[in-house]
């Protein structure tokens, strides 16, 4: 009996501290929301069999000109979804602006939705050196591009890349790097 | 040993260890899955207090809110309001922006009231942040009611 004692003190104090680190855990400032069917994965994510865009998709330039997806047909085509107050999208953006000078004769297109107010995509576009059509709207009509696109959380920064046939091939969230960016186009050029 | 003081002699060793089991199990391992804006981001409170209105965000972890871009105006179109009192942020310096300062876990904001006016019954609010997996969500604007206070 006496030695039971012991034991029985070490489960006592188990449960009490477990009972307090589970509460204090749950009720501590910034405890995050439970995961839900909402969340989304950053990086890339393959596109589903034979999926293609939706049809006649039209954007406007930044000088107002308008211009369809529909005219970059037979391009491998990578539509950047890129903010001024976004952080790594400004870091992404010059990747992007030499990946079309490399392989823009080879038949690669990108083209940048702006998700963001007309006028700070115009005042930020010089400095970004685009070398690429940069699409502008109100944020909202971009928003709800982007999840007509499958960005429905509206995070920054989000591409889909189209080849050549006009079949999805991926979807990616968050940056892409300068090596890997180069081995997906390389690998779907048409030319 | 008598069992009481073993008791209490263990207490803050398990305690310690079910809350750190705890948070490692729940953090975003390098931001693999992405929180849609309004879990990462949730303001839990906005009450008028007797210098003004009190406003409280919670903040998911792995995520974060940058100081420069809260912003809070009259909801009906009413007298501007005083500058939002935001409390020091940690440094955060990004090659595009420059040193700024972010809000991790937890963020409260005073919206001061001149002596003699009414606390505004109804604000419009603007936020906008960050996950550390290296995604951006777009600035959140929200119309929110402005309880009485306590």
């Amino acid at each position: 009996m006496s030695s039971a004692r012991p034991n029985l003190a070490i489960v006592a104090a188990c449960v009490v501290a477990l009972a307090a680190g589970v509460a204090v855990f749950l009720l501590r400032p910034g405890a995050a929301p439970d995961l839900d069917d909402a969340s989304a994965s950053v990086g890339a994510t393959p596109a589903a069999a034979n999926e293609r865009l939706p049809a006649n998709l039209k954007l406007a330039e930044l000088d107002g000109r308008a211009f369809s997806l529909d005219d970059y047909k037979g391009k491998l085509l990578i539509i950047n979804f890129w903010a001024t107050w976004c952080a790594p999208c400004l870091h992404e953006i010059p990747v992007l602006v030499t990946m079309q000078q490399r392989y823009g004769t080879k038949g690669l297109q990108i083209i940048g939705p702006a998700v963001d107010d007309i006028e700070d995509a115009r005042r930020a576009a010089p400095g970004l050196k685009f070398n690429y059509p940069v699409a502008v709207g109100t944020p909202e009509a971009m928003l709800d591009l982007m999840s007509q696109l499958g960005n429905e959380q509206g995070g920054l920064p989000f591409s889909v890349v189209i080849g050549a046939d006009g079949l999805v091939l991926e979807r990616q969230l968050g940056e892409y790097s300068e090596v890997e960016l180069a081995a997906l186009i390389e690998k779907n050029l048409p030319n | 040993m008598p069992p009481l003081i073993r008791f209490a002699s263990l207490l803050p060793l398990a305690f310690a260890l079910s809350a750190s089991a705890l948070d490692l199990s729940r953090k975003p391992p390098g931001g693999s899955e992405l929180l849609p804006a309004d879990q990462a981001f949730q303001l839990v409170s906005a009450q008028r207090t007797a210098e003004g209105v009190r406003l409280s965000w919670m903040i998911a972890p792995g995520y974060y809110l940058y100081r420069q871009r809260f912003a809070a105006e009259p909801a009906d179109g009413g007298a501007p309001l005083a500058a939002l009192r935001l409390p020091k942020g940690a440094a955060k310096h990004d090659e595009h922006f420059g040193d700024v300062e972010i809000y991790t876990e937890a963020v409260d904001a005073d919206l001061p009231v001149a002596r003699g006016q009414t606390a505004p019954t109804r604000l419009k609010l603007r936020w906008q942040g960050c996950a550390e997996a290296g995604v951006c969500y777009p600035p959140v604007s929200r119309i929110v009611d402005v309880a009485a206070a306590p």
